[in-house]
């Protein structure tokens, strides 16, 4: 109760604070709205890098589709009209998987573009680079990198909209003894596998820390080189461990590797993957009949907001993969943050996305429904999600909150 | 003892398909003195096409690799004579670099043709195995090696036998000499790099029925075919076959003591090691 | 000394009059390269490419030592880099050792590094030196990656932010690390001239034409190729140090990255012109602006065209002239002189 009423009172000292700056960013920005008063208003530009080449280039491809996607919607409409109707300017760079080029390109659209905010970048490594250079310049960094070391170095910048790796491993442990309780079945041995990348490590702390909590062991733990060109090796030892739970952390490659050796070997324990490569549609696509009932983590799913997610089904033909939503978020929660501050000075922008609740178009596609970022710049509405695989479809599994089917808690062959 | 046995049939059945993709770079080597280090890329090619050809034609990936080895072989022998020829008299310093563009431009030539996606292909014994006795033989990986050893069969008859793999013997051991006895050694280094390209595209394609396709799968062995090639001593076909089987299974055993995260070190390790003890060994296998 | 030679043998009477004219063209870029960043943005994205493009210059410089003096093209020169890279910054994260002397501690481990590859190495020549120095790059990195307690493993390791201090090493604006770097570029080519006029530079030279006949004539091969190494290794580490203290993140698949910098290094040298004095710095000005644009006017287009781009200006150039841009330019001037004195 008192809790609740608190947040009450931050949010509305939030907000006069809120009213105070603009009011001074439109005081200052009078001289220009004027002279703007007869020219049409001037773009906003934002910055958009996502690997374009390279490993990840599916995962930046999606993402500045679901950007794109969002930007357009919003200039259609009319634009940002506190700002005298505005456009919303993409300006699209590769980060490459290179984390200096990366920096190197933010560092590019800050100074010759003037983005009012740089979107990115997927990769952990990627977006870390970034926010240094962010940071420094005081231009607000809107990711869904999951690293939890993003907003844990009291950057004033960053603004993480998805849960973090470790929230995510511990949600993947936690979910999945829960559904296994819940169709009678008890857990006592499970085996963590995971690429050997900032994802795969952070993920399997996770889960390391959850089983024991849980009092569960840990039969294996084994990292593997991400980019495995034989997954047999990995294969024989979870035979041998006698897991009756396997929870692999794994981009596609390794993915289908893994499940397709498993099914070789007559291995049908469940299959709880850490999102990424099992939560899109190649990987039903790969392994057809295989893949299906295969559970995994998500920080987010298309399912909990479908009248928007369709919208992108419907212009790029595929559903709407979690970092694309997780994009189209941040991209409604800036539209609404640059509306709400009437200007596009960065302290006035950061201020806005501070503190405020956003649950209005794409801003509430996430888990909760709305995007609120606490002081540190993390999200504290996300939740993560566990999906199933069920036909052609990642169905919402668990929470019971947020499901929209049943789990299917049944040993395949 | 069971796991241990496993663990070599494993790594014989991986290491069958290693010696036919890295027979290529080794043949190409051999016969023109060229190290390529965009050879793993044509295995990246080989298995588009042989995707292709499975999702266009629906064929089954081990008769696409055919198609890949015929379409491989001829866009190498085209580059032979646009891009290999000119530098083959060259420093080994604009050799390696030609060919490190080449890398660029065909991963990155790939993603703008294909794009990003990961492909796989769906096959009736993706999923079968054989049980004998404890141990299990994946299908896909049976049939792969299968691919590989007899490929590897017919090369080796080729250039035993035939006219012209004789000549590309020749040529490899005496260009001057070849060229003076009515050898076209140019020819024989267009059909070289062709069938050495071709080779890796062919293997690329084998194993297409358990791995995924994208444009930067060739990156994942680029150093994987040169420890197999220098293992077996850089140039020689056989010592490829050898270098190939026992990358395999060392890669296989490594994981029963090691963890898998250091597979590559212990493999690089063995690299270097096996330079470093035995490099005249080595070099004596590069001039032959 | 050699420049100034081979210009004077061009046989310019203009020239031969003003034997001086190298150093005083030399001094002139320098003192313009120090007043560039003045009048641009201190923290700008010009400044900043302009840092990297020294900063790639002078590790450029330093592989030069090896793959161009020495004739062994390395491939694995990321191993050094990282070495001094997490030397300095561990060293930072754990005793708040200052940089400067954790780039000292980084140079003295690459050094036993390069002693300790030279072991497998010393005999192996062309693409058997190259592939062995690639496999020691990724053994670097799997190491790094591995050792997580230590190295922070796949997640990558932050320098400790602590700005404005030059004894911390670590500013707000880019301006600092320009000025660091070009003293760094500065300092790589100075060591290398010294080397290639040097004692070393002609039994290294002496090597390249004829080992056997080096070894003859009482050379130490192992010993001269052993010192090249060293010294190339050293300074690769010490800008390690540097490039940390730039970015203040990095990740063991960016420090140890075989395209991004051990081929790069070599690259840059090779474009410019191996075995030159100039030529790194041809090679980064040429090369690392052309990333940046490529990057700038192509990714946004469709993914992949700007490496694609990249891939093929590169076999270009090879085709081209295989010796490097500074050759082209020599054949160009020449050509123009020959127009303009008919």
């Amino acid at each position: 109760m008192s809790k609740s009423a608190e947040d009450q009172r931050s949010s509305s000292l939030v907000v006069s604070r809120r009213t105070i700056l603009a009011g001074t960013g439109a005081a200052l920005a009078m001289p220009f709205i004027a002279r703007q008063g007869m020219a049409a208003a001037k773009d906003v530009n934002v910055g958009v890098v996502v690997p374009l080449s390279g490993a990840n280039a599916q995962f930046g491809i999606n993402s500045r589709n679901a950007i794109q996607l969002v930007a357009d919607e919003i200039n259609a409409a009319g634009g940002i009209k506190s700002l005298g109707g505005a456009k919303l300017n993409l300006i699209i760079a590769d980060s490459t998987s290179t984390p200096t080029t990366a920096a190197t390109v933010a560092q590019r659209m800050i100074s010759q573009n003037s983005v009012v905010a740089v979107l990115g970048a997927f990769a952990s490594s990627l977006t870390l680079a970034i926010s240094e250079v962010t940071e420094r310049r005081g231009i607000p960094l809107l990711t869904m990198s999951f690293s939890d070391v993003l907003t844990e170095r009291g950057f004033k910048n960053v603004f993480q909209v998805v849960s973090k790796g470790s929230t995510l491993g511990r949600a993947q442990f936690d979910y999945s003894v829960a559904l296994a309780k819940a169709s009678g079945e008890t857990i006592g041995k499970v085996a963590i596998m995971y690429e050997d990348t900032a994802y795969g490590t952070s993920q399997a702390e996770g889960l390391r820390q959850a089983a024991k909590a849980a009092g569960i062991a840990v039969v294996l733990d084994e990292a593997y080189p991400l980019g495995v060109t034989d997954a047999t090796p990995l294969i024989n030892k979870l035979r041998s461990s006698g897991a009756q739970l396997v929870f692999p952390v794994s981009y596609l490659n390794d993915s289908i590797l893994i499940v397709r050796t498993m099914r070789q070997q007559g291995l049908d324990i469940p299959t709880i993957g850490g999102a990424a490569g099992y939560v899109i549609p190649d990987f039903r696509k790969a392994l057809a009949d295989l893949g299906d009932g295969v559970l995994s983590i998500s920080p987010a799913n298309y399912d909990q907001a479908p009248e928007l997610t369709e919208r992108f089904r419907k212009r790029f033909g595929y559903f709407m993969v979690h970092e694309a939503i997780e994009h189209a978020a941040l991209t409604g929660v800036l539209a609404s943050a640059l509306e709400n501050a009437k200007s596009t000075a960065p302290d006035a922008l950061r201020a806005a996305l501070l503190g405020a609740t956003f649950d209005q178009g794409w801003a509430s596609v996430m888990t909760g429904g709305s995007v609120r970022f606490d002081e540190t710049g993390h999200n504290k509405n996300a939740y993560p999600v566990m999906v199933q695989w069920q036909k052609d479809e990642l169905v919402t599994v668990y929470p019971p909150e947020a499901a929209k089917g049943k789990a299917q808690w049944s040993k395949r062959g | 003892m069971t796991q241990g046995l496993q663990a070599i049939v494993d790594g014989i059945l991986i290491g069958g398909v290693y010696a036919i993709v890295s027979s290529g770079l080794s043949l190409v080597f051999g016969i023109m003195g060229v190290v390529n280090f965009a050879h793993a890329e044509f295995l990246m090619v080989g298995m588009f096409v042989a995707y292709f050809a499975w999702a266009i034609l629906g064929l089954d990936p081990l008769i696409g690799s055919l198609i890949a080895l015929v379409v491989v072989f001829l866009a190498g022998a085209g580059l032979q004579r646009t891009l290999i020829r000119p530098i083959l008299k060259a420093p080994p310093v604009a050799q390696i670099f030609l060919t490190v563009g080449l890398m660029f431009t065909l991963e990155n030539g790939a993603l703008l043709l294909f794009g990003a996606d990961y492909r796989s292909v769906v096959t009736s014994y993706q999923t079968e195995s054989l049980h004998l006795g404890g141990i299990i033989v994946s299908m896909p990986y049976l049939f792969a090696f299968l691919m590989s050893v007899i490929s590897g069969g017919l090369l080796w008859a080729f250039m035993r036998y035939s006219r012209t793999g004789r000549a590309m013997r020749a040529t490899a051991q005496d260009p001057m000499a070849a060229k003076l006895v009515g050898i076209n050694t140019d020819r024989m280094h267009q059909i070289a790099f062709g069938l050495g390209v071709g080779l890796t595209a062919f293997g690329g394609a084998v194993i297409l029925p358990y791995l995924t396709v994208y444009p930067t799968v060739g990156s994942q062995y680029v150093v994987l075919m040169f420890t197999v090639v220098v293992l077996g001593g850089l140039g020689s076909v056989a010592g490829a076959v050898v270098g190939g089987l026992a990358v395999g299974v060392i890669q296989a055993l490594s994981a029963l003591v090691f963890p898998m995260q250091l597979q590559n070190l212990v493999l690089f390790v063995v690299f270097i090691a096996v330079l470093a003890l035995r490099p005249s060994g080595l070099l004596k296998g590069a001039s032959a | 000394m050699s420049l100034s030679s081979s210009l004077g043998n061009a046989g310019t009477p203009s020239l031969r009059t003003l034997p001086c004219r190298p150093v005083l063209l030399i001094a002139a870029a320098l003192g313009m390269a120090g007043l560039v960043p003045l009048g641009l943005d201190p923290q700008g994205y010009t400044l900043r490419v302009l840092t990297l493009t020294l900063l790639f210059a002078a590790m450029a410089q330093s592989w030069n030592i090896v793959g161009g003096l020495a004739n062994q093209i390395s491939l694995g020169h990321a191993g050094f880099f990282g070495i001094g890279a997490y030397t300095s910054t561990i060293l930072l994260r754990d005793l708040g050792v200052s940089p400067w002397l954790g780039m000292i501690a980084g140079m003295g481990l690459a050094g036993l590094a390069a002693a300790i590859l030279s072991v497998p190495t010393f005999r192996l020549k062309g693409h058997y030196f190259a592939l062995v120095t690639l496999a020691f790059g990724e053994v670097m990195r799997v190491i790094a990656n591995s050792w997580s307690s230590v190295t922070g493993g796949p997640v990558g390791i932050s320098v400790p932010f602590a700005p404005n201090s030059l004894w911390m090493f670590q500013y707000n604006t880019v301006r600092p690390y320009y000025y660091v770097s070009l003293i760094a570029l500065v300092l790589v080519s100075v060591v290398f001239w010294r080397i290639k006029t040097g004692a070393l530079g002609y039994r290294l030279r002496a090597i390249k034409e004829n080992p056997d006949a080096a070894e003859v004539i009482g050379i130490d091969t192992y010993r001269a190729k052993l010192m090249a190494g060293l010294v190339s290794a050293v300074l690769t580490a010490a800008l390690g140090t540097v490039y940390a203290q730039f970015s203040y993140f990095f990740d063991p698949d960016t420090i140890f990255g075989v395209a991004s910098i051990s081929v790069r290094m070599a690259l840059i040298a090779i474009v410019g012109g191996v075995s030159l004095t100039f030529g790194p710095i041809v090679g980064a000005f040429f090369i690392i602006p052309l990333e940046e644009i490529s990057n700038a006017a192509l990714a946004g287009r469709a993914a992949g065209l700007s490496a694609f781009v990249y891939g093929a200006l590169l076999i270009a150039i090879i085709l081209v002239k295989p010796q490097g841009l500074l050759a082209l330019f020599g054949d160009l001037y020449k050509r123009l002189r020959k127009e303009s004195s008919r």
